[in-house]
């Protein structure tokens, strides 16, 4: 069980507390999902289960924090380990070894077991974990899912009584996350097992969780089952609720007789179902065809020394367009897009720019033309100050100093940024950088910009703002290029959909041709709408607004 | 250059101990430095062959080979340009040099560039064959074996698996400055030089950040518990293996015992001595030969008798 009383802590230095006054009590087998705002405190609190806050990154504490009967504040994480096992954000940074074998046997010989019981103990987690083939495997040569099972079977060999996972999803694609959601959810119905999830996605994990704690300036600000969080007054939460639940609690009031809040899809069929009349039957129209191209690839290749990773790519992208591009995983994506500003020049193919060949171009020169945010918002991070950061790129082209000064405020006032104006960018917290980063691109207002990943680990309200940005930027003549996982905003902003596997457009359509009756690569809607299209719903539908025109 | 990262296959020369191994190719690297005459070099060199066939990396070795010959005429070039030493001339410049006078290009010191490349080529062959047969886990075991202390060597060992990570840090770095317009490659190298040292405080922020997540993740799972550590997958000794390791450091002991009786050297300047010494220096070269590859026959009994 874990018990906390009246906990507080600061980081050094901070001027706000990180956790204030929090009071919380887990009970033993409970699967617990924490979600929240940026900078709400989520990290934090899980860090104090297992001691990692207040021992490894020093700060103040008061109150009272137990965890399975051992006090936080005076026992050190070496000595919880086997009482909490901890799971980070990012797969790369946690594996210490070079071979799986060797990892998951890492905290067992810094326990000083013997041999014969560590033996013992790999088997079972790579069994538990179902990653027995990758045994012998090399730890670099996993994909992200892989190398985060890896990591829960590092820390179930420990045999914890707790895990706790710090957005674990983050970084991978939705199969990925989907299997290693499942893992948790047998973790948890089988073996008894505490799970403590962070996850700003609730439309993966709502329905396989006991409880639903969402954290805000570093508070406890909701705390109970995901319906009675979900069905009381969530919009000051900082939470962005399914889509299947933002629809049924669009329909409470009307005259459908609806029976409590839906966690998944089937929920929401089956209730749908015997409540559905008067459905309005619509044909909606694609958008973004028949557009003058602006970018344009011809049987583009491209290969890193033998292995091909783009095949034979005939692509055109229409100038004011949106364009989401999807895919698993290493199934060339971020080459892709690496290809339009240049970074990345064919090996065979070409790419053309308004019809000029990228190859007559460097990166830098193209950057007028085609912006580019990276994954990482670290990867454009370099000035001394938040403002210094965003004028970059127009001090590097010569422009005029009040023109520079118009343009920061402007970013400064859109992303919210006008406080942090000169911190050091590095030291914000994730969602701040990231806010830098897409004003940083977006100062000079390029005709192109292409996004990796940009709603990765961001909370629903900077999504939502961060779609309506991109969307009045579009409606201003630009070209949106969106490199996502995340179906639900690809099918809500987007126009067009280019779905790639193993370097090749299996698909490219509008996002009706690619998105709707998919299996996989479709959003909670038109999963939905699939379901009822016996009762005239149809099967097209991608997002609530057309679900509501249809059944509201 | 290619990726020399561990290739885990079922041949005797992975199946060798990597203490053989290590020993071995030491052995090879300080008989490199420690030898002259350009036979010997050439009978280390080729001695590396027969390993990198049975351990079946050869085209990974062709690859390095590539860069090293790019490196070694380099070499050769470079010393043939600026080392004026030598008797026979084979080209003399029209014009003369303050402090240095009328280069000259001889055909000693082509030669010993000629040697330098060859010992060049030994030591990165030894390191491209120990690179992918031994397990970097297993290097870190060896160190381990040898007493050194458990956190100096995990410390080298975080180092080296990050590379990898250091090295893409530098290209999305490198990335993000030309996406904010920098020229990275224009200018003078004053000016080129500017723009990457901008990236240093970047790479050097990341590096920390790693360097902080990875210690939060050991720390949660009970590094410096505290307990005496085990290491589960100790390097075990075994006769045969003692046996090998004996014959992979007979080469550096008899090496050693023939540069002392004055054997394996030779002189480059002012003139090229002969090639061929008395019969004892080719009786010498000889009994290298069979010493330097006597780990494998070796290497096939260890599997002989693990199968058995």
């Amino acid at each position: 069980m874990i018990r906390l009383r009246e906990l507080s802590f600061s980081y050094n230095g901070a001027e706000k507390p990180a956790l204030n006054n929090i009071n919380l009590t887990i009970e033993d087998g409970q699967f617990v999902l924490v979600s929240g705002a940026s900078g709400g405190g989520k990290s934090t609190l899980c860090r104090c289960f297992n001691g990692l806050v207040p021992h490894f990154y020093g700060g103040t504490i008061s109150g009272q924090a137990e965890v399975q009967g051992m006090d936080i504040l005076t026992t050190p994480p070496k000595e919880l380990a086997t009482k909490v096992g901890m799971v980070f954000q990012d797969p790369e940074n946690q594996l210490v070894t070079s071979d799986v074998e060797r990892e998951i046997a890492f905290g067992l010989e810094n326990l000083g077991y013997p041999k014969n019981l560590i033996a013992r103990r790999i088997e079972e987690a790579l069994d538990t974990a179902g990653i027995a083939q990758l045994r012998f495997a090399r730890n670099n040569e996993l994909s992200g899912g892989e190398k985060q099972k890896v990591a829960i079977a590092s820390v179930l060999a420990l045999h914890p009584e707790i895990l706790v996972l710090d957005e674990p999803t983050s970084e991978l694609d939705p199969q990925s996350a989907e299997e290693v959601l499942r893992l948790l959810e047998r973790l948890n119905d089988e073996l008894g097992l505490t799970v403590i999830l962070i996850e700003q996605r609730l439309d993966r994990v709502v329905h396989l969780v006991d409880r639903l704690l969402v954290m805000g300036g570093g508070e406890i600000i909701a705390d109970g089952t995901p319906r009675e969080v979900m069905n009381g007054d969530s919009e000051g939460l900082g939470i962005g609720l399914p889509p299947v639940i933002r629809l049924m609690r669009q329909l409470e009031g009307k005259d459908l007789a609806l029976n409590g809040l839906p966690l998944t899809v089937k929920d929401a069929r089956l209730q749908l179902q015997k409540a559905l009349k008067n459905v309005k039957p619509t044909e909606f129209a694609d958008a973004g065809a028949n557009l003058k191209p602006v970018l344009n690839a011809e049987k583009l290749w491209f290969s890193y020394g033998e292995r091909a990773v783009l095949r034979n790519i005939n692509l055109d992208i229409g100038r004011g367009g949106f364009i989401g591009i999807m895919g698993r995983n290493a199934s060339g994506k971020t080459t892709l897009v690496k290809q339009f500003n240049g970074l990345l020049k064919p090996t065979r193919g070409k790419v053309r720019l308004e019809g000029v060949d990228t190859r007559k171009s460097t990166a830098a020169d193209l950057s007028r033309r085609v912006g580019y945010v990276f994954q990482n918002p670290n990867d454009h991070l370099f000035a001394d100050s938040v403002e210094d950061e965003i004028a970059f790129s127009l001090r590097n082209r010569g422009a005029e100093e009040n023109e520079i000064t118009k343009a920061v405020e402007g970013m400064l006032n859109e992303f919210e940024l006008t406080r942090y104006r000169k911190s050091y960018p590095r030291n914000l917290s994730g969602g701040e950088k990231q806010r830098v980063a897409l004003a940083s691109v977006l100062v000079a207002e390029p005709e192109v910009i292409v996004l990796d990943e940009p709603t990765r680990g961001m909370d629903y309200v900077l999504k939502k703002k961060l779609i309506n940005y991109l969307d009045d930027y579009r409606r201003r003549g630009n070209t949106v290029i969106m490199v996502s996982h995340d179906v639900e905003t690809i099918a809500e902003c987007a126009e067009r959909v280019v779905l790639l596997s193993e370097g090749r457009v299996v698909v490219e359509g509008s996002k009706r041709e690619v998105l709707a009756k998919a299996l996989l690569f479709s959003p909670q809607i038109n999963r939905l709408a699939q379901a009822l299209s016996g009762y005239g719903v149809a099967d097209t539908t991608l997002t609530l607004s057309e679900m509501l025109e249809q059944i509201g | 250059m290619p990726e020399l990262s561990y290739r885990d296959k079922d041949t005797v020369i992975h199946a060798l101990s990597p203490l053989v191994k290590l020993a071995w190719g030491g052995g090879l690297v300080v008989l490199s430095l420690i030898f002259n005459h350009p036979v010997y070099i050439l009978i280390l060199f080729l001695s590396i062959i027969p390993l990198v066939w049975l351990a079946g990396v050869g085209r990974e070795w062709a690859s390095t080979l590539k860069f090293t010959l790019w490196l070694g005429l380099s070499i050769i070039v470079i010393n043939a340009l600026f080392s004026y030493h030598g008797d026979h001339v084979l080209l003399t410049a029209p014009f003369r040099l303050p402090a240095v006078g009328q280069p000259v290009i001889t055909l000693e010191a082509i030669a010993f560039g000629a040697v330098m490349a060859l010992k060049l080529a030994v030591i990165i062959s030894v390191f491209t064959l120990i690179n992918l047969t031994v397990h970097p886990d297993d290097i870190m075991a060896v160190l381990l074996k040898m007493r050194l202390p458990y956190k100096s060597v995990l410390v080298t060992s975080l180092s080296t698996r990050f590379v990898p990570c250091f090295v893409e840090d530098i290209g999305r770095i490198s990335d993000g400055y030309r996406t904010r317009g920098v020229q990275l490659d224009a200018g003078g190298w004053f000016k080129k030089l500017k723009n990457r040292a901008k990236m240093t405080l970047a790479l050097l922020s990341n590096s920390l950040d790693r360097a902080v997540q990875v210690a939060e993740a050991m720390e949660a799972r009970a590094f410096g518990s505290g307990q005496k550590r085990v290491f589960y997958k100790e390097i075990n000794i075994s006769k045969i293996d003692a046996m090998t390791l004996g014959v992979g450091l007979l080469p550096l002991a008899a090496g050693i015992t023939v540069r002392v009786m004055g054997y394996g050297d030779y002189q480059y300047y002012p003139e090229l001595a002969s090639i061929g010494g008395g019969t004892i220096e080719w009786v010498m070269a000889a009994a290298m030969i069979l010493l330097l590859v006597f780990i494998v026959p070796l290497a096939f009994i260890k599997r002989r008798v693990e199968l058995d």
